[in-house]
Parts: C-alpha cells; sequence; structure tokens
C-alpha cells in the first residue's frame, strides 16, 4: 500500500510492523478471572452458610427478658426461696457528658454511692471508648444493696449516661439449716458461659451454683423472654420480626420436712454446746431417709451457713472469709463427707459372711476376753482388741453387743481355728470389698443434688495403688487389714448418707437406693408437673440374710449397745457406731447411729453422726428423739 | 462518497465497516448490570424521584449517553492523533495530579479529584489512557520495541511521575494500575527478558524502604486487616469483614434484588463504587458474578482482538494498554471485594457509579474502535 492510502493521522517518520505476542495477554485475562471465580466459588458455595448466619447475626438484633426462676418449697409447700431484684449501676460512656470535669463528678458520686472507687470507673470507660466500644453499656458494680440502688435511681436522673440496672437475684428465707440443700446462684464464670451459651444463656444470666439451685437448673431457669428487630448498621430498629414472652421456671418441690429439718439442726447444736464430756464435738450430721423410695425428708450438716452470703459482694466479704476461716468448715456438707464408718459398717460384715456362706446366724463363739491375741508369721503377737468380754454369743447377739472380735472370726478369721471370708487373707479382703460395694460404699451415692464423696473400699488391688510410691511392705494386704475394714475402721470411709442408704437396703430387704431431695417438680400454681422416681439397684444378699441382720439390729434397740436409742410407741431397730481415729493430739472417736423404724415394716431410716463421742451414747439417743418426733409430727409414713 | 485526504489522495477508508458492534453492546450490557446495581445500593439513600440528576442511576445512566458518544468521536478519530499529541496530554495530566494536590477534594484520608460544579472530576482516570499513549507513541517512535536498555528506562522514566504522584494521594490502586500498565506494555513491546529482570531485583531491594518510608499507615493496616479482619472488626477491617457477609451470604443465587441485608441495611460502605461487586455478590450471587465474568471476559477478547488486528506498533500497544488498564482494574476491584487485595479505591470499569471513569472506559473503547477501523489502512509489511 502506498502512503496516499493512508487516512487522516498525521505524519510520522516511521512506521513499524507490530511483532507483540498477544497470546499471553489471554492466558492472563483468563487466570485473573478464573482466580476470583475459584474465591467467590469458596466464598458462597463452600463457606456460604457460615457466612449467611453471620449476616444474619449482623442485622437481627436481640432483647431478653429474664424469666422468673422457678421456687422451691419444702414437701408441705413452705418456700424456702424468694425472688428478689439485684441491683447494679450501669455506664454507657457514649451518653456521659464530654466535659471532663462533668465526668469526674460523676464518677466521684458514684464511687460514694457504690464504693467502687472512681479511678477504677474512669480507667474501664476509657477502656471502652479506646476499644470504640462506647456504646455498649458496663455494669461498673454489681449486687447493690437496697438502699445503694435507691440512692442510685434517685441520683442517676442527674448523671447522664448513669443506670440502675435490675436483674432477678435471689433471697433464701429459710434459714442457715437449708444452705447445703437449696445451694445458691451466681454469676457465670468464662468457662461456664463457654458451654452455657449453647444453651441459650445469656452473659447476664445468673446460674444455679451448688445444691438444688443447681441441680434443678434446667427446671428453674425457666425461658427468657425475646424480642427480635432486625437492625442497619447505625443501631437503628428497622422492624420487629417477632416476640416470646418469657415463661417461669418451674418449681421444685422438696421432699424435705422443713420442720424436721429445722427440729434435728437445733437437736445437733443444742447437743454439741451443752455436751460437757466430748468438748472437741464440733461437726454433726444427721440423714432421715424414707426406707422404700429413698427420699430424704432431712439432710441436715452442722454447722450450717447463711448462703445469702453468695454472691460474695464487698459488704459480705468479711462474713465470707468468716466462714472460710471456720476450722469447722460450714461450707461443707458434713453428711457428704467421708469418715470412719465404724461399727455401723459390721451390718456389711456379717451380710457379707452371712451370704458368702462362711458363717450362719446361731453361730456361737465364745469372748471371755478383750484382747485377742494373733501370732504373727514373724512370730510377734499382736493384739486385737473388743470394747468388753461378751461371753459365749452368737450373731444376733454380736450385732447386738457390737463385738469387734465376733466380726474379726466373721471376716478374717483367726489362723489356725476358724477359716474367714475367703481362703486367704487377700481373698477374704476382696470379698469383704465387693459386699461393701454392694452396698454403696466407695462410690458416690447419686444423691441428686451431688457433690458427694465417693469414700473409700480399700481392697489388696486398692492398697496396692495408693501405697504404689511407699515401702514395698506398706503395699501389701495384711490379715489385720481385712479384720478392721470388718468394723469399720482401718482405711475404710463413708459418708453419713452412704451409711443411711446401707441401713435402707438391709431394712427393705436389698433396694440399695438413690438418695433424692428433690421430691417433684411442680408449675407455678403448685400443682406436680412430674414426680422425681425412686431409683435403685439390688444388693446381692438375700432378705433371709438380711432379715438376721435386722434382728441383730432391733435387739441392738431392746437391749444392747443401742439401748439408748429407744422410745415408747417406737419399734426402732439400729446400729451403733463408734470408730478410732488418730490424731497427733492422740486417740478420738467418731459417734455413729443408724437405724430404722418400725422393725417389722421399715418406713423410716435414721444416721446420726458426730466427729466425736461414743455411738451409743451421744448418737443413739439423738436418733431416738429422731424418730420420736417424727411419730409425734405424723412423719412416720415417709413419704408425704 | 470519496473524499480526498489532506495529502489529496482519495480517501479509501471503509472504517465503518469494520466498527466492531460487540464492544459498545458488552459495554453497555455492564453498563445495565451496574445501573441495577446502583439502584439498588442507592436505593437507602436517595428517595427521590427517578429522573433527577441527584438520583446516581440517573447520573450514571448520563454519563454512559456522554461515555457513548465519545466513543463514537474517538472511534472517528485517527488515534495517531492522540499518539502523535500524547505528550501534551501527558503535561496537562501531570499537571493535573501536581494540582489536585494542592486544591483537591479529600475524602476517605485521600486526595482524588476536583469539584466542577456538581461534577467531580478525577484526573488519574485520563493520565492513566495518557500513559498509554506516550507510551506506545515513544516505542513506535523509537525503533518499535523496548529491547534497548535505553527505550525501556525512558519508559519507566514516562511512568514513574503520574505513578508517584498518585501514590502521595495516596491511592495506592492507582499506582498498581500504572505499574502494571507499563509492564503488559513494555512485555508486548517485546522487552528484554534480562532488563526486566534487573528492574524486578531493584524493586525488591527498594520494596523496603518504600514500605518503611513511602507507604502509608492506612495502607499497612488494611493489609494487616485484610489478612485478620477481625483483628480491628469496627475499623479498618469493617470493609472487609461487612463486603466479605455480604458476597459469602450471596450463595449460589443471591438474595434476590434489593433484598440483601448487608446492602439494604448500610452494612457495606460505598456500595456504589469501590464495594458495588459485593452488591451483586449478595444479591445475585455467585451466578450473578459468572455473567457479569463472561462478559468482561467477551469485552477484553475483542480488546485482544483489536491488538492483534492493529496495523503498526502505535496501535497494537495502544490496545494492549487498553485491555490490561480494563483487566487490571476490574481484577483488582473484585479482589478488593472477596478480600485477595487490600481495600483500595479501584472503580469496577462500566459498572461503578462514576462519571470519570465511565467517560474514560468509554474513549478507551473508542480508540479500540480506532485502531480497528483503521488496520487496514495502516498495516504495515
Amino acid at each position: 500500500m502506498s502512503s496516499n492510502q493512508r487516512w487522516g493521522g498525521p505524519m510520522t517518520p516511521a512506521r513499524n510492523r507490530p511483532r507483540g505476542n498477544l497470546g499471553w495477554l489471554k492466558v492472563a485475562v483468563l487466570v485473573m478471572f478464573a482466580v476470583l471465580a475459584a474465591q467467590l466459588f469458596r466464598m458462597q458455595i463452600v463457606d456460604g452458610a457460615e457466612y449467611a448466619q453471620r449476616a444474619e447475626e449482623n442485622h437481627i438484633t436481640q432483647q431478653t427478658t429474664l424469666a422468673a426462676r422457678g421456687t422451691i418449697v419444702d414437701r408441705n409447700g413452705e418456700p424456702l426461696v424468694e425472688n428478689t431484684p439485684a441491683y447494679a449501676a450501669t455506664i454507657v460512656p457514649d451518653l456521659l457528658p464530654s466535659n471532663p470535669d462533668k465526668r469526674r463528678a460523676i464518677y466521684l458520686e458514684l464511687e460514694r454511692i457504690t464504693g467502687t472507687p472512681a479511678l477504677e470507673i474512669a480507667s474501664r470507660v476509657s477502656a471502652q471508648e479506646a476499644d470504640g466500644r462506647g456504646f455498649i453499656e458496663i455494669s461498673v458494680a454489681l449486687h447493690l444493696t437496697l438502699e445503694q440502688a435507691l440512692k442510685l435511681s434517685e441520683a442517676s436522673t442527674d448523671m447522664p449516661g448513669v443506670r440502675l440496672d435490675v436483674s432477678p437475684g435471689r433471697y433464701y428465707p429459710a434459714g442457715i439449716e437449708f444452705a447445703h440443700i437449696l445451694g445458691f446462684i451466681g454469676d457465670q464464670t468464662a468457662e461456664e458461659y463457654a458451654v452455657l451459651r449453647g444453651q441459650g444463656y445469656a452473659l447476664d444470666e445468673p446460674v444455679g451454683k451448688a445444691g438444688i439451685e443447681a441441680a434443678y437448673e434446667s427446671e428453674l431457669r425457666g425461658q427468657r423472654g425475646i424480642v427480635q428487630a432486625e437492625q442497619n448498621a447505625q443501631g437503628d430498629l428497622i422492624r420487629a420480626l417477632g416476640s416470646r414472652e418469657p415463661v417461669p421456671g418451674n418449681g421444685v418441690r422438696l421432699a424435705i420436712d422443713a420442720g424436721l429439718q429445722r427440729y434435728i439442726y437445733e437437736l445437733l447444736e443444742t447437743n454439741l454446746k451443752g455436751d460437757a464430756t466430748n468438748p472437741d464435738a464440733k461437726v454433726a450430721a444427721a440423714v432421715v431417709m424414707d426406707a422404700q423410695s429413698g427420699k430424704l425428708l432431712a439432710l441436715v450438716s452442722y454447722p450450717g451457713y447463711d448462703n445469702n452470703v453468695f454472691p460474695v459482694t464487698a459488704d459480705k466479704e468479711a462474713e465470707y472469709k468468716a466462714l472460710l476461716d471456720d476450722p469447722r468448715k460450714p461450707l461443707l456438707n458434713q453428711a457428704l463427707t467421708p469418715s470412719a464408718p465404724g461399727s455401723t459398717f459390721k451390718l456389711v460384715t456379717s451380710s457379707a459372711a452371712l451370704q458368702n456362706g462362711t458363717l450362719t446366724p446361731d453361730v456361737s463363739r465364745t469372748i471371755n476376753s478383750t484382747i485377742l491375741e494373733i501370732k504373727g508369721d514373724n512370730g510377734q503377737i499382736y493384739p486385737f482388741y473388743d470394747w468388753r468380754a461378751h461371753g459365749t454369743i452368737n450373731l444376733y447377739d454380736a450385732i447386738a453387743w457390737s463385738s469387734n472380735i465376733y466380726m474379726y472370726m466373721a471376716s478374717c478369721g483367726i489362723p489356725g481355728e476358724y477359716r474367714g471370708l475367703g481362703k486367704d487373707d487377700e481373698t477374704s479382703g476382696a470379698i469383704l470389698g465387693y459386699y461393701a460395694r454392694q452396698f454403696g460404699f466407695g462410690a458416690p451415692t447419686g444423691i441428686d443434688i451431688g457433690g458427694d464423696a465417693a469414700g473409700v473400699v480399700p481392697s489388696p488391688e486398692w492398697k496396692a495403688r495408693v501405697h504404689a510410691n511407699d515401702n514395698p511392705e506398706d503395699r501389701l494386704w495384711y490379715y489385720a487389714d481385712t479384720c478392721f475394714m470388718g468394723i469399720g475402721q482401718g482405711d475404710v470411709l463413708a459418708t453419713p448418707l452412704q451409711v443411711a442408704r446401707m441401713t435402707a437396703a438391709v431394712a427393705n430387704g436389698g433396694k440399695l437406693l438413690t438418695p433424692k431431695v428433690a421430691d417433684a417438680i411442680i408449675d407455678g400454681d403448685g400443682s406436680v408437673v412430674r414426680t422425681i422416681e425412686p431409683e435403685w439397684t439390688l444388693v446381692d444378699v438375700s432378705d433371709k440374710n438380711l432379715a438376721a441382720v435386722r434382728e441383730g439390729m432391733h435387739r441392738s434397740v431392746i437391749y444392747g449397745a443401742g439401748l439408748k436409742a429407744s422410745q415408747p410407741g417406737v419399734d426402732i431397730a439400729g446400729k451403733t457406731g463408734t470408730a478410732e481415729f488418730f490424731t497427733e493430739d492422740g486417740k478420738f472417736q467418731h459417734a455413729w447411729f443408724t437405724g430404722y423404724a418400725p422393725f417389722d415394716n421399715p418406713r423410716i431410716v435414721v444416721t446420726v453422726y458426730f466427729d466425736f463421742g461414743i455411738g451409743g451414747e451421744k448418737a443413739a439417743p439423738l436418733a431416738g428423739q429422731i424418730f420420736q418426733y417424727m411419730w409425734e409430727e405424723g412423719l412416720s409414713d415417709g413419704s408425704p | 462518497m470519496a473524499a480526498l485526504n489532506a495529502r489529496g489522495g482519495q480517501n479509501l477508508f471503509k472504517g465503518w465497516d469494520r466498527f466492531d458492534y460487540l464492544i459498545p453492546v458488552v459495554a453497555l450490557a455492564l453498563v445495565l448490570f451496574g445501573l441495577i446495581l446502583i439502584h439498588s445500593g442507592s436505593s437507602r439513600v436517595y428517595e427521590g424521584p427517578l429522573l433527577s440528576f441527584a438520583n446516581p442511576v440517573t447520573k450514571q445512566a448520563v454519563f454512559a449517553v456522554i461515555g457513548v458518544g465519545l466513543m463514537v468521536g474517538f472511534a472517528r478519530l485517527d488515534y495517531h492523533y492522540l499518539t502523535h499529541y500524547s505528550w501534551l496530554f501527558y503535561a496537562v495530566g501531570i499537571f493535573a495530579l501536581i494540582a489536585i494536590l494542592a486544591f483537591g477534594h479529600t475524602a476517605f484520608g485521600s486526595t482524588r479529584w476536583f469539584n466542577v460544579g456538581p461534577i467531580q472530576i478525577q484526573p488519574s482516570e485520563f493520565a492513566k489512557l495518557a500513559v498509554i499513549l506516550m507510551l506506545a507513541n515513544y516505542f513506535s517512535e523509537h525503533g518499535g520495541d523496548a529491547r534497548e536498555l535505553r527505550s525501556l528506562l525512558m519508559s519507566l522514566a514516562i511512568v514513574v511521575p503520574p505513578l508517584l504522584l498518585v501514590f502521595i494521594q495516596p491511592d495506592l490502586g492507582t499506582s498498581v494500575m500504572f505499574g502494571s500498565v507499563w509492564l503488559g506494555v513494555v512485555l508486548i513491546a517485546g522487552v528484554n527478558r534480562r532488563h526486566i529482570m534487573i528492574i524486578a531485583a531493584g524493586s525488591i531491594a527498594l520494596f523496603p524502604f518504600v514500605w518503611t518510608f513511602a507507604v502509608a499507615d492506612y495502607q499497612i493496616e488494611r493489609i494487616g486487616v485484610l489478612i485478620d479482619p477481625q483483628s480491628d472488626p469496627l475499623d479498618a477491617g469493617y470493609n472487609v469483614i461487612q463486603s466479605q457477609n455480604a458476597v459469602g451470604s450471596g450463595g449460589l443465587f443471591g438474595k434476590g434484588f434489593m433484598q440483601g441485608e448487608q446492602t439494604q441495611l448500610n452494612f457495606l460502605k460505598v456500595p456504589t463504587k469501590d464495594f458495588i461487586f459485593s452488591v451483586l455478590g449478595e444479591e445475585f450471587g455467585f451466578s450473578g458474578a459468572m455473567v457479569m465474568f463472561a462478559l468482561f471476559i467477551l469485552l477484553l477478547w475483542r480488546g485482544v482482538r483489536a491488538a492483534q488486528l492493529a496495523g503498526d506498533v502505535a496501535g497494537q500497544l495502544v490496545a494492549a494498554g487498553i485491555v490490561i488498564l480494563i483487566l487490571m482494574q476490574a481484577f483488582i476491584n473484585i479482589a478488593v471485594n472477596v478480600s485477595l487485595f487490600p481495600v483500595t479505591g479501584i472503580p469496577l470499569p462500566f459498572v461503578s457509579q462514576g462519571g470519570s471513569s465511565l467517560v474514560t472506559v468509554f474513549i478507551s473503547l473508542g480508540i479500540l474502535e480506532s485502531i480497528i477501523m483503521r488496520h487496514r489502512a495502516y498495516r504495515q509489511f
């Protein structure tokens, strides 16, 4: 082509033939859009649901109203808790005046009313503002007293940004006798919230921390009311999406009889304070159980405490510290705390020997000395003591008089004379351990309020395990281990509740019941929503053999070691226990009594424990008084 | 209809026969897409009558009409006029970029445009075209390629001043745009690989200094929040999180026109401009995005075709530069919306609300048409 074919264009010195390779440009176009498409695929298709969820949360706002927490009443309907408002002082930093002097005046006024230092308030407000979250409300003082709340409510009208926040709280009017049973509620910890948020809890929702409050949390809580609305990026509500009224929580009716609980508490307290012979006795526990259902009519731990101390606020810190410093450990539930069960354990030893076939009730032993001397393998003589020379006695009287030597013979035997439960020391120990476990020792009882200890049932394996780091000879199971276990000494540990449960199993013919403090779930009108059903497992001991044990218990109260439990008009069977234990100051004894009534139709089990004292002297009379009270008050029937 | 050209020769121009109609059709399809999205993105802000210049949709449509007019005008004009006078456009562009630093309007921490009455003019948009023309002209006049180191360095000298001027606005995205256009053009112009390697190595060596002394804090922050948007959810990470939520929640088919909560409840910032693609992602989903991608790929394909047809070096380099410009703008804008690139104010060509951008891309299309229409006339053998 010649130059005159060119159209337009100014003259340029030279035109060059284009030679660029444009293929890669096409590749670049495709690759770049492929990268974008891949990322879009990942976001919209692979992770789409997650982003959709986030977008949803972004623009849906929920305002919640906490539901009224369910009530807790005793078996007669006496209310044991009250719902009261809990007050807190809150600040929305964005609503505070911007003038620093005015702000400082507000902080000082808040310090005057609530006691929270003004400097702390100031630093929390500025931290919140520095995070760009000044629109979010912060609590500067929680759990205000009514007086503080009234002052704040009055003063807050002059303090823009400050508000009195009211949320549901709990007051326990029933008295310190009920603290361990009822427990308390409190603010969620971070760990609790991590779990509870999955169940729809809000962070500001109080939650049961112990006792019935914690165990029946899901019933008591109710359902929060929710108002759901759509909001825009500025936080303006665009339209309401729906709402749900709060549903009050269900109540819990306890099997506990408040009058009985208070009566026993007072009985224990009077006894402890008025006992000159046992000045060391400081703590006590008593369990009253329905022998057929496992429902607890009383569960007393002395000393009690005022559970209104929770939540521990500034004004209650001294009270709480005093509780922690008290050597009697009032926060501990003594009924669920293990100690040596002493002779009450002979009920287990007797049942084991009978069921094992190595003993019949009529087997008589002659015990003419309080010392049984056993020659050890090393030739040394070991003395085994009884509390008196019983003469010739059978099993019934061995239980009635609580003979140690008879029980040695039944459990560990006498080398060369009587065989024990098994062919050797270890087998005897293992067999006794098996029956102890059958009766619920060595494991938590499963009581509905939780918090109970397992106690200890020793066995050859157990001993080898816990002494794994000690001398080799300490790991071995000896003859004496079985003997001491047979009388509830040595390494055996059991809680008063476990002893009561064992007693109920002996009494009712072998049902090992799960103890229940709660009797029923009720609605706001008090009508029953659902009854808490009894639960049990069967003990591997025949009723015939248990009947022999019951006979021994009956004789104990009629003429034996438990005589002081006897009451006119109540046919009681029982077993005393005096468990020796040693401290730096010497030898001491726990006092036990466990029994049931009526003898021929077991309804009620009563177990009494003192940390110091002789079972037949200190615990038995109180158990008798408890039975007497119940029979007088028409509580002999057990179930409500 | 034969006319005589300037030198009295017979005008054999049959350009309009060669006019690529597909290019404006696809471009207008993208504009239409944009109008729909602008309507959705602005409905909460603008509630006036449809036909008002205050309505961003109407305003955008008016600019589209102007753009098409200019496209036809530039198609008719021999692109050699543009390359010949490219030094003039370039000088004006540089002057405008300097002037804007002194008198411009500041928004979002960056100074990018002049207010001329109701219209905002963003000179960097025109400067990009001027640089493409300048580069094409330079290589065309100096041996037709970039093999000589001297040519390459001269081309660098052309691109660096505007690049630095937008960088200090600060506008990281547009700087990247200048860099990409330069790299693309010199690659097409047959650069010596070794030279590129040396320049690349030099840039990497300079990078720490640039990072320390020249990159604004907000840019570092934006890069940081891209990696972990939750590190600063209410501030710098806000746009990243909200665009992720919008795009991600769109799913396969989207929530429907005007139904995206992220868009309609103002969670998305600048939903008609930088984040218009997020509106698309939320309301029309993956399938809507694929339709848009197809339109872009088709348009760019026609652009590459223009570069292939181009009768001379100047035409080819101009066409390739325009293709790279549109490609990179689209890529960076969408990459920001899908969290592959730090937040930067690059409009989505044809789609984002903004007159300067729209007019400039239509002018670019006009230049492409001019190249296509004259490729036979200027074919070099």
